[in-house]
């Protein structure tokens, strides 16, 4: 993004389907912008237009007994949740930048919390898709009911396509009723072993909980945070569940406070150094936690014990921290696990690509962005396939 | 030899072709050479697990070569700590349950036809169940894939991961019905086994009620595992074959699970009850065994197969509609049935909203009979797509419906979903004339999309 950058603002997703097909035509690049909230991802050089949705914003249909919704991509998701909660529900996501974060933005970038297990990812949530394409049409891909295979599944090709396919206009997600009461605890360990086998069965256990973390900071202990959503005696067993884990596991419960929230927004803090985020098989994030701390260039990690997702913040001069980051996506994909450099200081940019692996499939992928956006205007630097 | 053909000129639903020839490999690098030897040759492909699909999608409607996948159809791993199993795709998809559950685990997706059904067909057609309502289907169940494209490329997609990075070809892949490459292993998500379940039938004397049951259920919070509907006449029949105990005189039935952990499940029980009473249930029964939830749910299971002591045959339809539009759709299809003749039965997954109208027909009275029901077929669909639904739910697009696309989709949405096509499948050549309109079989639908 630069300063010299025309803004455009559009109104519908014809109107956003008419300005990427003028850009098309004249060979000007796009980026386009929710809230900006992750625009640390990726490889961006300066684009000649800024594509802004904050027009493209609010709840265009919600029927509550269908448990579905229909937004703007444009839509803060806490606006959106401002608005299920007053008829009693809410969209079962918790991303990091969840105050700003829009839900396009949330799509776009598959940008997931710690509740994936419990109720699935963007990718299981969103049903229904309105995307403006680069050649001046708008394609809709879903419905907006909760089961349906008519056609490809465009909706799973958007989730994570950072804008480089097309710019979503408009979503159709499924939503839940809220949940009664919630708990949940942190305990502390002074082992890694300790803390993930008791992670282990919390997440295997009959009362399914929301999230399941373990935290390690530089010098603190390991920190297991356990939070359960639900009916009042389904919270009561899975903390008593939890409870009777963390003690056999010799840890020390306290409450949760707000233990998740700072978790979970590790990658609006880190700023400095390098984020490592990877995906891996779930049996695999311990061995793998154990040793990233070993790593000269440690400074704090997430495990999402329930879903593979690894984030490693790592300080240290640029040629250490450049060296631990590729080491920690090397470990990723010896053991069939996948990751991104999701965030790194300023001066690492250059040296430190966010994608510095092929994924499986890059030549398909490739296949489908020039099939999508010939004339490559949408989004440069964000794909991972490059 | 040429009898032989005759077996794989059918699947389960009323459309038939016959193939030039099977081929039934043993290995990824069978299909490999036999993908390679088509593209030369521009030979269309068509798998074809056990062939229970719904919508034509194993009928080699354009010719070409049948791949049969049924030597192939090991569990190539069960990996219980990371609850994944890796497997072929003529793999049974019961077994794959029955094998994991020593483990306190089972696979989430069970079609009706789960004890034929195969893995690779649930890939192709993104298969559901009764028990995706809480859960998902089977691309929500799906983390990798190796697929054979049509030049004969090799390529695993995904893992044991949750994600990875790129586009998700995984996801983009499952429910592509066979038109964007062969599957030749699959890995899938293992879920613990709930601790217990609750499962009740519910008799009300109209359909109108249960209706309004289901959405009072969602309305209240609750999100049951399974909420199934049946209707009198697929009752009757059912009871008739099975045996399930369901009331004969009831105007509509449901059959509602839940699941999880016990701590509050009898509570949970005890407000569907509640809810069911206000809404004139005749009866609410609560499986005390369960001996009794396996014959209450046999008797769904066995519904389709039940048919044939209504009609000799039946055209059944797969449309979804928001849930809140129950009512009115119901009605709508018993007109439909009517209009042309025809009784229809209903048997179907309530809480997704995805109908399962069962179109009663007597092909022995000539071939008026299956267009009738097809006729009545279209109208039902129309109305699904009206009501902001889709034309099929579970049971895929095929060549049953690829002439109704245009129905719920524009052409800018065809063009997009095209674009994928050509990536994956550039001659054209995996699975020709399913999913998207062709000029030569959809000359007489012309409509324009209804759709919102």
């Amino acid at each position: 993004m630069t300063a010299t950058a025309t803004r455009a603002i559009p109104t519908d997703a014809t109107e956003c389907a008419r300005l990427l097909a003028e850009a098309t035509a004249d060979h000007r690049t796009v980026r386009i912008r929710g809230s900006a909230t992750k625009s640390y991802i990726g490889d961006l050089g300066a684009t000649d237009v800024e594509l802004g949705t904050e027009r493209l914003a609010g709840v265009v249909d919600h029927v509550p007994a269908d448990l579905t919704v229909t937004v703007g991509a444009g839509t803060r998701l806490a606006d959106l949740t401002a608005a299920l909660a007053r008829a009693g529900q809410f969209l079962p996501l918790d991303p990091p930048h969840a105050d700003e974060a829009t839900v396009g933005g949330i799509i776009a970038a598959n940008s997931n919390g710690f509740w994936r297990a419990r109720y699935g990812g963007v990718r299981d949530l969103l049903i229904g898709t309105r995307t403006a394409l680069a050649d001046g049409t708008v394609a809709r891909a879903g419905g907006r009911v909760v089961k349906n295979v008519a056609g490809y599944d465009l909706d799973k090709l958007l989730v994570g396509s950072f804008g480089t396919l097309g710019v979503i206009a408009e979503a159709t997600l499924k939503v839940l009723p809220l949940p009664e009461t919630s708990d949940g605890l942190v305990a502390g360990f002074g082992r890694s072993t300790e803390a993930f086998a008791v992670a282990n069965t919390v997440v295997r256990a009959a009362s399914r909980v929301e999230a399941c973390v373990v935290e390690r900071s530089e010098d603190g202990p390991w920190t297991l945070a356990v939070q359960a959503r639900g009916s009042d005696p389904t919270v009561k067993r899975a903390l008593r569940d939890a409870r009777r884990e963390v003690t056999a596991g010799h840890g020390e419960a306290a409450e949760l406070a707000d233990a998740l929230v700072r978790m979970r927004d590790l990658p609006a803090r880190a700023t400095d150094g390098a984020l490592v985020r990877v995906s891996l098989p779930l049996a695999a994030s311990a061995a793998f936690a154990e040793s990233a701390v070993r790593l000269e260039s440690f400074a704090a990690l997430i495990v999402d014990a329930a879903s593979g997702i690894v984030r490693v913040h790592l300080v240290n001069d640029d040629d250490a921290v450049i060296r631990d980051a590729e080491a920690l996506l090397l470990a990723a994909r010896m053991v069939g696990g996948a990751g991104r450099i999701e965030r790194r200081a300023e001066q690492l940019r250059s040296r430190l690509l966010t994608w510095p692996n092929r994924p499986n499939g890059d030549f398909l992928m490739r296949r489908i962005k020039e099939a999508f956006d010939p004339a490559g205007i949408l989004e440069p630097g964000r794909s991972a396939f490059a | 030899m040429h009898d032989d053909l005759l077996l794989y000129e059918y699947d389960g639903a009323v459309d038939t072709a016959t193939p030039d020839a099977v081929v039934l490999p043993e290995s990824t690098a069978d299909v490999a050479a036999l993908a390679r030897f088509c593209h030369e040759h521009a030979v269309p492909i068509v798998p074809r697990g056990a062939g229970t699909g719904l919508s034509g999608g194993a009928i080699p409607v354009e010719g070409g070569v049948v791949v049969s996948f049924a030597r192939m159809a090991r569990i190539l791993e069960i990996d219980v700590p990371n609850l994944r199993a890796v497997v072929q795709p003529g793999l049974i998809n019961l077994h794959l349950s029955t094998a994991v559950a020593p483990h306190g685990l089972y696979f989430v997706p069970d079609p009706s036809s789960q004890k034929a059904c195969t893995l690779g067909g649930n890939v192709a057609e993104n298969s559901g169940g009764p028990h995706t309502l809480a859960y998902g289907v089977t691309t929500n169940h799906v983390t990798g894939v190796e697929i054979v494209l049509s030049d004969g490329t090799v390529m695993r997609l995904g893992g044991k991961a949750v994600e990875d990075e790129g586009y998700d070809l995984v996801g983009s892949f499952v429910g592509s019905e066979g038109t964007l490459g062969l599957v030749t292993e699959i890995t899938v998500k293992l879920t613990p086994l709930p601790e217990d379940k609750r499962t009740l039938m519910a008799a009300f004397p109209t359909m109108d009620e249960a209706s309004e049951t289901v959405s009072a259920i969602i309305g209240a919070g609750i999100v049951p595992s399974a909420i199934e509907m049946m209707d009198q006449l697929a009752t009757q029949a059912v009871e008739a074959s099975v045996h399930a105990g369901y009331p004969l005189d009831a105007g509509g039935i449901l059959l509602v699970e839940v699941d999880g952990a016990r701590d509050g499940l009898d509570d949970t029980r005890a407000r569907i009850e509640e809810i069911c009473r206000d809404h004139a249930a005749s009866e609410v029964r609560v499986a005390a065994s369960a001996l009794e939830r396996e014959r209450l749910w046999a008797g769904r299971k066995g519904a389709f197969a039940a048919m044939g002591r209504l009609s000799p045959d039946y055209y059944v339809q797969d449309g979804v509609i928001p849930r809140t539009r129950l009512p009115d759709i119901l009605r709508l299809v018993k007109n439909a049935g009517a209009r042309h003749g025809l009784q229809v039965a209903n048997v179907f997954h309530a809480g997704d909203g995805n109908l399962h109208p069962l179109i009663l027909f007597d092909s022995r009275r000539g071939p008026d009979e299956l267009e009738r029901a097809k006729a009545a077929g279209l109208e039902i669909l129309t109305a699904c797509v009206e009501a902001g639904g889709s034309i099929t739910g579970e049971h895929g697009v095929g060549m049953e419906k690829n002439c109704f696309m245009p129905l719920q989709f524009r052409p800018s949405d065809l063009a997009a979903m095209h674009r994928l096509k050509e990536a994956f499948d550039p001659p054209g050549l995996m699975n020709p004339g399913k999913v998207f309109p062709t000029p030569s079989r959809c000359r007489e639908f012309a409509f324009a999309s209804t759709a919102r």
